[in-house]
């Protein structure tokens, strides 16, 4: 009897070690698509719990009371804000600093961005990649409605009180499959037709592979599996796809608009401990925001409470994005 | 313990000298170098005595060109991860010995781009078809049927179609399976989704029932013949003719349950065919991915095998709106498949006819920047 329980203990200890890589019950699932196609979305209530806990908003500071735009003449080298109360641009100035700067060292508070002695100075590189970063957010807000809807971003979303946000890429050799998030415009490996000479599709097996790894790397970004958009037999039709499809697709249009014309650009800005390994500026994508979420912040509506995440008014070309986006061009609300 | 759950034998097969086996016409069978040996333990799953072993010429030039291929690729393992054996150890499982670019077409690549998978494969091939020759010539020798040399050839028909006759036949070494552990499945995920769904080509669903027959197979036979082994079921091959009460008990029991008993012979050929089968329809159904069919759900969709569902709420396929200028590729000038400080390659065009790759303008993201090749010290 005794060598009959160490062999059973042997065999649970290998069970173990063998899904060690599975996740402890219970597991909840609910199904999202048709019976039988096993479109489902999975979920642990013990996971959910830490989800929960690192993805709480702060409280709103309180709001500013209503004003005109501050007169001209009363800012120098403002650039973006210039449409704000004064109260609610020096409002705007404090939630930044909370969102985003250390919280003790020489560089705490304001002094992360601004020389304290002339806050007009642009000296500081950070304070020339908070404008930028100020400017791609009401971008965001402005255009991507199709995408963040009318919950909108903050700085906060992506960098949850750190200078530098938790999930950011550089060029590696293995990160090669995240260049869908920069300059690939075209992802799709499976061709339209059932026989060779109809589909003339001469996609390589490597091909796949990358796009899988974008897909995977999406997918854990959310915390969600492939059949919250897709219907996995036929992973290329739309008429099968859930609708989260299309907001997961201009999400993917949206990254790589940001990541050319937001991060990119900034790249002789950052200085060289900013840079990774190919002297290349850091990129985002879709962990970035979410953070293992399949909405950022568990959709937490937090841009509503600072004016200065919109822009001043949508402009012209944004309109007109906006509606190819499918969304409705955004107004800040107040 | 309850006597059917037991992992090993009850009995140990043993003689009292080593057995040297029976006598026949041609003796090369018998090394003099090695005397064979008893062992207690390997009695608890098998014959208690080791050797005689047999390798001849087959035997060693096999073992040969297979060390070399292992080696080939451990060492090319080994040097992606700097010479670390702690890091070769931790990251066995995800290391690669990949085959040359699509672009490469069926040319020789460069060592450091795809050349060490062609001699490895090479080598491997050399290796398991001596084996091969060594299964069939030693059951020829011996006066055997030759049906375990066939069963092993239905095997390498799957390994050739996968690492040879199909890449051929597609035009490029790209195409071919990668050596590693992960990498392999990885391989076998992405030519599912390249090609629309394997689970729609209708070998692949043969070979699927095989496989899993082959196990219902085995399970039937061994768990017959071990309860009855205390009636003299052991003496199978007897009883296919002369039925003893082992046979007759195993027999009416099946047809008590369902209706119909294989004998003593048919059921070993139930499980050859089986067996057999399942590689044969399974390199079947790989040789025609790509080669007759590009997207076996689309296939499965012309041909009625795909069920029809309820439709989800109507979806316009977002690219068919166009995309914004500020949005297409371009990165500072450098070709969009190689990162700045490696090398780039714009010349891709495929190897067969003049189409080009659809991806990206060159469709170029191959093996040519992967950490092993580059020589990069990517973690």
């Amino acid at each position: 009897m005794t060598r009959t329980r160490t062999l059973l203990a042997l065999g649970a200890a290998g069970l173990v070690l063998a899904t060690a890589a599975c996740e402890r019950p219970p597991v909840d699932t609910a199904q999202i698509g048709f019976r039988g196609v096993a479109m489902e979305t999975v979920t642990n209530p013990r996971i959910d719990a830490t989800l929960k806990a690192r993805n709480t908003v702060p409280e709103p500071i309180t709001p500013a009371p209503p004003g005109d735009p501050a007169p001209p003449g009363t800012w120098q080298n403002v650039a973006v804000l210039g449409n704000l109360s004064v109260a609610e641009f020096n409002r705007t100035m404090l939630a930044m600093q909370s969102w985003v700067s250390p919280t003790s060292g020489p560089e705490a508070g304001c002094a992360y961005c601004h020389n304290v002695a002339n806050m007009a100075s642009d000296e500081k590189y950070t304070k020339v990649v908070a404008r930028r970063m100020l400017q791609m957010t009401q971008h965001i807000n402005a255009t991507y409605t199709g995408h963040v809807a009318q919950t909108g971003v903050t700085c906060y979303t992506c960098h949850r009180g750190q200078p530098v946000p938790q999930n950011i890429w550089f060029y590696t050799d293995r990160y090669q499959p995240l260049r869908h998030y920069l300059d690939r415009t075209d992802i799709r490996v499976q061709g339209g037709a059932a026989l060779p000479a109809d589909a003339d599709n001469r996609s390589s097996i490597k091909q796949t592979e990358y796009a899988y790894a974008v897909m995977i790397n999406m997918s854990t970004a959310l915390g969600v599996n492939c059949t919250f958009c897709h219907n996995s037999r036929n992973w290329a039709s739309w008429e099968q796809s859930t609708p989260k499809r299309i907001v997961a697709y201009r999400g993917l249009s949206m990254v790589r608009d940001l990541n050319m014309n937001y991060l990119v650009p900034l790249q002789g800005i950052w200085p060289a401990n900013r840079l990774g390994m190919h002297g290349d500026g850091p990129k985002l994508m879709c962990s970035t925001c979410h953070q293992g979420v399949n909405k950022p912040l568990y959709g937490a509506p937090m841009a509503k409470d600072y004016p200065g995440m919109y822009p001043a008014a949508p402009t012209g070309t944004d309109a007109v994005r906006t509606t190819a986006m499918g969304g409705a061009p955004a107004t800040p609300t107040p | 313990m309850p006597e059917y759950q037991n992992l090993f034998t009850r009995v140990q097969v043993r003689t009292r000298h080593v057995d040297w086996g029976v006598p026949v016409a041609d003796p090369s069978w018998r090394t003099d170098g090695f005397k064979p040996f008893m062992n207690y333990w390997i009695g608890k799953i098998g014959d208690a005595q080791i050797g005689p072993i047999y390798l001849g010429w087959t035997g060693i030039a096999s073992i040969f060109f297979g060390v070399l291929a292992i080696n080939i690729m451990g060492l090319n393992f080994l040097a992606q991860v700097d010479w670390h054996p702690i890091q070769f150890i931790r990251q066995l499982p995800w290391l690669s010995l990949d085959p040359p670019s699509p672009a490469n077409g069926l040319g020789l690549a460069p060592l450091a781009e795809g050349g060490w998978w062609q001699i490895a494969g090479l080598f491997l091939t050399v290796s398991i078809l001596l084996w091969w020759w060594r299964t069939y010539s030693r059951a020829r020798a011996m006066g055997l049927g030759t049906h375990l040399a066939w069963a092993f050839a239905s095997a390498i028909w799957l390994y050739l179609v996968l690492g040879l006759i199909r890449p051929v036949l597609m035009g490029s070494w790209g195409e071919a399976v990668p050596f590693g552990i992960f990498s392999h499945l990885d391989w076998t995920a992405a030519f599912s989704i390249r090609y629309g769904n394997l689970f729609y080509n209708p070998f692949h669903m043969l070979s699927i029932a095989f496989l899993y027959g082959s196990a219902l197979l085995f399970a039937m036979h061994a768990g017959t013949i071990l309860a009855t082994a205390k009636l003299g079921a052991e003496r199978e091959i007897e009883q296919v003719t002369d039925r003893g009460t082992a046979a007759e008990r195993g027999a009416l029991f099946w047809r008590w349950t369902m209706g119909f008993n294989a004998t003593m012979e048919s059921i070993h050929r139930w499980a050859w065919w089986f067996a057999v089968l399942t590689t044969l329809t399974g390199g079947i159904g790989i040789l025609l991915t790509g080669t007759a069919v590009d997207n076996w759900y689309l296939w499965g969709q012309k041909h009625g095998l795909v069920p029809q569902y309820p439709a989800l709420p109507a979806q316009l396929d977002p690219a068919q709106m166009g995309t914004p200028d500020e949005q297409k590729g371009y990165y500072q000038q450098v070709p969009p498949d190689s990162f700045p400080g490696l090398p780039g390659r714009t010349d891709l065009e495929s190897p067969v006819g003049k189409r080009k790759y659809p991806m990206g303008g060159t469709g170029a993201i191959e093996g040519k920047n992967r950490p092993h090749v580059s020589g990069g010290k990517t973690p």
